[in-house]
């Protein structure tokens, strides 16, 4: 029986519960997790023994689920990193307590996201002819690359501002001392350590943003780059990336919403924070209706009879309700929950980010199937139901994510403490300077 | 170089289907069981398009037997990620069962939905696998296959010719199907042989390639029905 | 070899590929077949071609085994077979299916549980030919000879019929019985011109081809033939290109291809030829020169007693015009004057109607009316007409000297024949044959023999016919599965399939030429079956009396020799050769035709099996008056044949009054009465009253009578048109669709007087707006993995209804009602 370790006497104790702390709740949520996940995991060696036959997919609609999926992961991921950064680029003081629930998202999810093709290929056993024999021309290796890239840079932007925190749990001793001390780098505070931390982080944020943003474009061209009606469009690079950062932000919502209610951070997750946030789900919500527009607008006047012919199908045909369920989901929903203050509660907000990200998944299932149900050449449209593995895939998938952010919490403080600290100790007098700076009068501030 | 290129009568196409069963036979093409089948996991590299026309009773059935294209800019070849689909120098469009990881981005992208899948492992009863061809590679499970132009044809003829010693002749190398086809209507030979039947053909007011505006650039050409 | 195998690795991308694989071997890089490696380095394992026969359908094409090592592994035409030079149908191409069959029938078997059970044993051939010899003797000894019957499904013209024949009439039966009977398909002809076969079209010199029914490109009597034609004749320049139109209730491949469809009532196309008939006479535009010369019964006419007598003119003009035509068909009247008039004024121009469309209870009455509108164009003897070809000169089995038991035997009356003279010009007629089985009448049958056919699953009256075969105390098959037909068979005595096996086909139906194919084995039997023809001998010698004498070879093949020999000696015709390949037209056109010399006929032999087949293109030109058999010696519109049977029965009856007439033609259910009964009419097809819509049965190139069930390919592309694989399905016109409520892949019931099926609908517009279709072929319950259990067999609700003349089965004669299945 190791002596408990004392934290409440420190300012941010409630950081530190969640860590020193386990409940009955935790066990059970780990243990219905990895159950979920074990049945995925049997589903998915089924489908590795038997073949893809075990999909529903056919042909013509030879991409379902684990595209579909695929391409959703890839899009919440980019709540994370990409908005931390944004966040931290614009020194947005409310950023603080945000950014690392966000960044965790972002490495999570993108791990997941990035197995699901692979999830997708007939012969897994040879994904390694990707690297020994890739063909640099096809779009899925841009992808190979880029989501790589955006892993690691993302992980490293995750772990750095860590650093501190884990010194912090180190100095605490307790079982994981030993882990602690590892990944704490014998971090002491001084000041060359910050300063040269904050350095690094600086220079991450800044490239953080590009990879992100390459990330999702490419994704956008493994459609984009073929011949396919309702694929071949230009705008589609920037059309995934305003999805995927208003996915994003909707997920992040959610997380932050969950975990001020489980872990009590009422006093750290303001109602200002939720604000803030859902004004940009609301901004990224008419961007979003602004690229479906015009997507569609330009479609429909050009009315290529092809494209025409996949348009109708989404609107009338058998995808007419995913297709205005989408509608509903990404646009009606949040721009009354959020346009009007009167609904712009927490729990508002929580709707209409769940409603979002629903949405959002409508939207690519919406992109991948109908074009290919509807094949140019006179063959009979196609039908796609996607089978129990499929399922059970997806599922598994959320699940790995839960427990993923689960057992984060468990080891890590959720909230940086250290900027916490810092924001408590400079950010007032920081403001102010910053505020000086910018009102008229002599220069107060020294190049 | 020749260019190989097929072209196909539609004026004297009946849609009798032996250039299906043909090419089933020819190339061990695998037999799915008859709930897949009709499930959109058929497997025929030689498939058959029927369109309707008009009101009864003044319609037109129409039928149109469809091969891989062989595109000359093939925009499933793009799109692989390891090389396994490629073009070789004479216009031969070609999956490399071995290397194929299966991820069905060429099929995605084809915009003639020609190629097909082994969503399962191919079986045949042991009776069966004595008269496969033994010139053509069995598929396994998880890669994707298409028409090659029965490529395998060619190599043997290019033995002949090269043993003695001289050009192959035109209609020499004839795929199953244009071989078998009872209306003579599937035509096979080098599109830059001048002297060849399919480049004359080709020059046929009646020509036509699938989705020119495409710029795939196919080699299979269909003629019209003479009016 | 080294540069080989860079050739071609080169020729599959491998080189390109390795390059950029560097380290990968181009094993890995491009998918060799170990095969193909082992080839590239120490050269081919042997290839071989040899020729035969396909077995797969009467048609008789010529094909090419392509043999690696001497195992079979790709069927492809024949390309000097002139029957279809090179071309083939799915069924044909994929007979090595049959061969490796799976579920094939691998030695003698002897059911040993009840009918349909599928228990059976194996036994030796020994065993099973003694048990089946010592039946056969104690019928002779007992004078029952007779009771032993003959079914055989082959329909094929190849030397077995004879073959079979010659076994029966030696042993003593005359009920040797070919179903379906080509004897029956050509009564129509026999009706009006006296000759009993079937004719051939000049296709190559016709500029206009009305088809009533006949599905020539599908189905008809060799597909892949009329296909090969049809495709020349598109080659040609526009002006000389023929019309075709083709009349059909459905749209079917031939309709499809037509320049145009006319869509017509099941059962009325009788009365549509008749129609048409009506406006060539009116307007004049017919052969008048050949009708008042070579034709008897046109205009009304007066017989030596006196009386006059309706002439086939004043029938028409009086019963069928157009509007009276449109009501009967559905058919237009403008329709029927434009196409009359095409037909009229585009010499040459003919009309065909085989069997599809005769299919049902007027069948006959339908036939001869289209057939006389080729009298009326005067298409005799003409470019462009219709012609009989001749037989080729093959040797004819030994006269057959019947011991007193053989001759007592065949006096008896035939019991595949109506003892009442229903159906009066049947040769056989399943309906008979069952009915008298089952009543004993005027005999019981002992044991029957099956050959090829598989009647059970595509016959009417399947539940008497099992009943009849329960009732039988030994029948035997051949067949080389176990199918509906041979589950009731006490033994099996498995047949080789086609490419293990000898045969002999001559002349198929309606082919434009005389010819001999020659079938041989492509490879050794792979299991322990026995050629039939064979068997049949060994079952001779055992059984002794006549029969061995009957048969005096050595074996099948010699017996082929000995036929073919004859063809040697009389330096008719040539061998099929090279010369062939290129335009049709050409080589029929060849004239001072070249025959070939042989040394010997070993020689001669030895080049007719390499080649696969003699032909003879130049046919004898015949007087037309031969072509005229007929009482009066010219074409008959009015069928003294026809009178003079009704006549016997009337006698038979009693003497010839009003009432004894009358009871005659009741019994035959001719609704006609007087002169027209002689007369080509319209007779109406008796439908169920209450049932809304005609159901009509097809069959497709992918199957054939169920035939091509038990080949998984061929299962797999059964609706390759309509995407439905291994699945029978119904096609219904949106029309009634829309009526219905019924949208395209609904599941429907469809419903007639015997029962009922449930099948999924596809909406096709190429259908008459009251007929439904349903191709026939599967809904197996037997006859192995790949047949069992897939689709509905329509039989299963068509009427036990036969063609009243010559009792052919008349599919097409049952109306149903249709409903939403939910
Ligand atoms: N592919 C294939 N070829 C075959 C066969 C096969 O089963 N499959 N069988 C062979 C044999 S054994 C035979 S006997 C021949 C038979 O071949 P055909 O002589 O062509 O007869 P069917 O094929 O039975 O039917 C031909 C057409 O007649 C149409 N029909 C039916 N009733 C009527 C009617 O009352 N009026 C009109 N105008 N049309 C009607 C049917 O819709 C069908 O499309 O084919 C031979 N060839
Ligand atoms: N609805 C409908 N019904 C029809 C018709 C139609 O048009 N519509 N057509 C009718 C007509 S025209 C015909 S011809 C009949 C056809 O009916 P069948 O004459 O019964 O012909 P298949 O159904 O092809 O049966 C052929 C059988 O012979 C066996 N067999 C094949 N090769 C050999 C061999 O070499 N030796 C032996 N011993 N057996 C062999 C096969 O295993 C198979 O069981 O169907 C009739 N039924
Ligand atoms: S084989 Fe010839 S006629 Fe038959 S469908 Fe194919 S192309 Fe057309
Ligand atoms: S048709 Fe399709 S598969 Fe064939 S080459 Fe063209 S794009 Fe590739
Ligand atoms: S499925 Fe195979 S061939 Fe097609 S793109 Fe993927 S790897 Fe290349
Ligand atoms: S060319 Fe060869 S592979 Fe292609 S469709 Fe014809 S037969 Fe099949
Ligand atoms: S038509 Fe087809 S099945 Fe009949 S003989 Fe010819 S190839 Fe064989
Ligand atoms: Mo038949």
């Amino acid at each position: 029986m190791p002596k408990k370790i004392q934290y409440d006497y420190e300012t941010d104790a409630v950081l530190y519960r969640p860590i020193y702390e386990t409940g009955k709740g935790f066990y059970i949520t780990v243990g219905i997790l990895l159950l979920i996940i074990l049945w995925a995991l049997f589903m998915y060696i089924t489908q590795v023994w038997f073949g893809l036959g075990v999909t529903g997919m056919n042909q013509p609609i030879t991409w379902g689920f684990y595209i579909v999926n695929f391409v959703f992961f890839i899009g919440i991921s980019h709540a994370g990193t990409l908005i931390s950064a944004i966040l931290r680029l614009s020194k947005a003081e409310w950023r603080r307590p945000i950014t690392r629930m966000a960044e965790v998202i972002t490495a999570i999810v993108l791990a997941i996201g990035g197995l699901h093709p692979i999830l997708d290929l007939g012969r897994p056993d040879r994904v390694l002819n990707l690297f020994t024999a890739g063909r640099l021309q096809s779009p899925l290796l841009w992808d190979v690359t880029s989501i790589t890239a955006y892993f690691t840079a993302s992980t490293i932007y995750l772990y750095l501002p860590m650093i501190p925190d884990i010194a912090r749990l180190r100095d605490k001793g307790g079982k994981l001392t030993w882990l602690y001390n590892f990944l704490s780098w014998g971090w002491q505070d001084t000041e060359h350590q910050k300063k040269v931390l904050n350095r690094a982080i600086n220079i991450l944020m800044i490239m953080v943003i590009p990879i992100a943003i390459s990330v999702h474009t490419v994704i956008s061209y493994i459609f984009s780059m073929t011949l396919q009606p309702g694929w071949h469009s230009t705008i589609f690079g920037p059309y995934f990336v305003v999805g995927a950062i208003f996915s994003g932000i909707a997920a992040l919502l959610i997380l932050m919403i969950a975990s001020r209610k489980v872990f009590h951070l009422e006093n750290y997750l303001k109602k200002i924070h939720f604000q803030y946030l859902g004004t940009l789900l609301l901004i990224m919500s008419l961007l979003w209706f602004y690229f479906t527009f015009s997507e569609y607008l330009t479609g429909i006047f050009g009315s290529e009879p092809h494209e025409m012919h996949i348009i109708l199908y989404k609107f009338t045909g058998p995808y007419a309700i995913f297709f205005w369920g989408m509608i509903l989901c990404n646009f009606i929903i949040p721009v009354i929950l959020l346009g009007f203050k009167r609904f712009k509660t927490i729990t508002g907000i929580l709707f209409a980010s769940i409603a979002v990200v629903i949405g959002m998944w409508l939207e690519r299932l919406n992109i991948v199937v109908p074009s290919l149900a509807n094949p140019r050449i006179e063959l009979p449209i196609g039908i796609y139901f996607p089978s129990i593995v499929e399922w059970a895939l997806f599922m598994g998938g959320i699940a790995v994510f839960i427990l993923g952010y689960v057992l984060f919490s468990k080891f890590f403080p959720i909230i940086s403490i250290w900027e916490t600290e810092e924001g408590r100790k400079e950010a007032i007098t920081e403001v102010e300077e910053r505020i000086q700076s910018y009102l008229p009068g002599d220069e107060t501030i020294s190049k | 170089m020749p260019k190989w290129a097929m072209i196909i009568d539609l004026d004297k196409c009946t849609g009798c289907g032996d250039c299906m069963a043909a090419c089933k036979l020819e190339n061990n093409i695998a037999i799915v069981s008859p709930e897949e089948a009709n499930n959109g996991r058929v497997m025929f590299w030689m498939d058959m398009i029927t369109m309707y026309e008009g009101e009864y009773p003044n319609i037109q059935i129409k039928r149109m037997p469809k091969p891989c294209f062989h595109c000359d800019n093939p925009p499933c070849i793009k799109v692989c990620p390891v090389y396994a689909t490629y073009i070789n120098d004479e216009g031969l469009v070609g999956q490399v069962y071995h290397r194929c990881i299966g991820c069905r981005y060429c099929m995605v992208a084809c915009p003639y939905t020609a190629k097909v899948f082994n969503w399962y492992e191919p079986e045949w009863p042991e009776e069966f696998k004595v008269c496969f061809n033994p010139d053509v590679s069995v598929r396994m499970k998880g890669v994707v296959e298409k028409c090659s132009f029965c490529a395998h044809r060619l190599i043997t003829v290019k033995e002949t010719a090269d043993s003695e010693e001289r050009e192959i002749r035109d209609e020499e190398y004839l795929p199953a199907c244009s071989e078998s086809c009872p209306a003579d209507a599937i035509y096979f030979g080098d599109l830059d042989n001048r002297e060849s039947k399919v480049y004359n053909l080709s020059r046929s007011s009646r020509a036509f390639r699938e989705f020119e505006d495409l710029g795939t650039e196919p080699k299979v050409i269909y003629l019209l029905k003479k009016e | 070899m080294e540069i080989k195998r860079r050739e071609f690795l080169k020729l599959l991308g491998g080189v390109g590929g390795a390059v950029t694989l560097g380290a990968y071997g181009c094993e890995q890089v491009i998918d060799v077949p170990e095969r193909l490696i082992e080839l590239a380095k120490k050269g081919p394992g042997l290839e071989t071609w040899k020729n035969t026969i396909c077995g797969q359908c009467p048609a008789g094409c010529g094909i090419r085994v392509r043999l690696i090592d001497g195992i079979p592994v790709y069927i492809k035409g024949n390309p000097i077979y002139p029957v279809n030079q090179g071309g083939m149908c799915p069924s044909g191409h994929s007979a090595l299916e049959v061969l490796f069959n799976p579920d094939r029938v691998k030695e003698p078997l002897k059911r040993i549980g009840i009918q349909g059970s599928g228990k059976w044993e194996q036994l030796n051939w020994e065993d099973a030919l003694q048990t089946i010899a010592d039946f056969l003797i104690k019928q002779r000894r007992n004078n029952k000879s007779h009771q032993i019957a003959f079914l055989d499904g082959s329909e094929q013209h190849s030397l077995m019929s004879e073959h079979i024949a010659q076994f029966m009439k030696a042993f003593g039966s005359p009920n040797y019985y070919q179903h379906p009977s080509i004897k029956n398909n050509s009564i129509p002809f026999l009706l009006l011109q006296g000759v009993q076969q079937i004719p051939s079209y000049d296709f190559l010199n016709t500029k206009y081809v009305l088809s009533f029914g006949s599905n020539f490109l599908e189905e008809g009597y060799s597909p892949v033939y009329y296909t090969k034609l049809y495709a020349h004749l598109k080659d040609v320049t526009e002006e000389r290109r023929t019309r075709f139109v083709q009349v059909d209730s459905r749209m079917s491949l031939t309709a499809v291809n037509a320049d145009r469809w006319i869509p017509i009532r099941p059962g009325t196309y009788g009365a549509l030829a008749l129609g048409v008939a009506f406006v060539l006479i009116r307007e004049k535009i017919y052969d008048e020169d050949f009708i008042s010369k070579y034709t008897f019964g046109f205009e009304d006419w007066v017989d030596n007693k006196g009386h006059t007598h309706l002439g086939f003119k004043s029938n028409v003009l009086g019963n069928y015009y157009p509007e009276q035509v449109s009501k009967i068909t559905g058919v237009p009247g403008e329709t029927i004057l434009e196409i009359a008039r095409e037909l009229g004024n585009n010499r040459p121009s003919l009309v065909m109607g085989e069997q599809g469309s005769a299919e049902n209870t007027n069948g006959t009455f339908s036939q001869m009316a289209v057939h006389c509108l080729n009298a009326l164009l005067g298409n005799f003897e003409k470019e462009g007409g219709l012609y009989f070809t001749d037989l080729p000169p093959l040797a004819n089995l030994p006269p057959v000297d019947e011991d007193e038991l053989a001759v007592t035997g065949n006096s008896q009356q035939r019991i595949g024949r109506d003892s009442n003279g229903a159906y009066p010009f049947s040769d056989f007629s399943m309906d008979s044959f069952v009915k008298n089985i089952l009543s004993d009448n005027p005999y019981p049958i002992s044991v029957l023999f099956l050959y090829k056919g598989n009647p059970l699953f595509n016959t009417l009256n399947h539940h008497n016919f099992a009943e009849a075969l329960t009732k039988i105390p030994l029948v035997v098959s051949f067949d080389s599965f176990i199918t509906e037909t041979s589950e009731y068979a006490d033994i099996i005595l498995p047949d080789h399939t086609f490419l293990e096996k000898w045969d002999e086909f001559s002349n198929i139906p309606s082919v434009g030429f005389t010819h001999v194919g020659i079938q041989q084995p492509v490879i050794e039997p792979l299991h322990n079956t026995r050629n039939s023809a064979e068997v049949l001998v060994d079952l001779g010698n055992l059984v002794g009396g006549s029969v061995p004498n009957a048969l005096p070879f050595e074996n099948y093949e010699k017996e082929i020799k000995f036929r073919i020999e004859n063809i040697y000696r009389s330096g008719e015709g040539a061998m099929i050769s090279e010369g062939l390949k290129g335009s049709w037209l050409e080589y029929l056109q060849q004239r001072g035709w070249q025959v070939g010399r042989y040394n010997s006929f070993s020689e001669f032999w030895e080049l007719f099996t390499r080649n696969g087949g003699w032909w003879n293109p130049i046919k004898k030109k015949r007087d037309i008056k031969e072509l005229f058999n007929t009482p009066s010696g010219k074409f008959e519109f009015y069928s003294q044949l026809l009178k003079d049977e009704i006549d016997r029965l009337v006698l038979n009856l009693g003497d010839d009054t009003p009432q004894n007439r009358e009871l005659a033609i009741n019994s035959l259910n001719i609704s006609a009465r007087g002169d027209k009964v002689f007369l080509p009419h319209h007779e109406a097809v008796p439908f169920d009253a209450g049932m809304p819509l005609y159901l009509t049965t097809y069959k497709l190139l992918t199957n054939r009578n169920g035939l091509s069930s038990n080949q998984p390919t061929m299962q797999e592309m059964f609706g390759y048109t309509t995407r439905q694989f291994w699945n029978t399905w119904a096609e219904i016109n949106p029309e009634i669709a829309r009526e219905y409520g019924i949208s395209n892949e609904d599941y429907i019931w469809i419903e007639s007087a015997i029962g009922s099926i449930k099948l999924k609908a596809l909406v096709n517009p190429g259908i008459m707006k009251d007929v439904i279709a349903i191709p026939f072929g599967l809904g197996h319950s037997s006859y192995g993995r790949y047949a069992k259990g897939h689709g509905i067999n329509p039989y299963s609700i068509l009427k036990n209804k036969y063609d009243l003349i010559n009792g052919n089965p008349a599919p097409q004669a049952t109306k149903v009602k249709i409903s939403l299945a939910t």
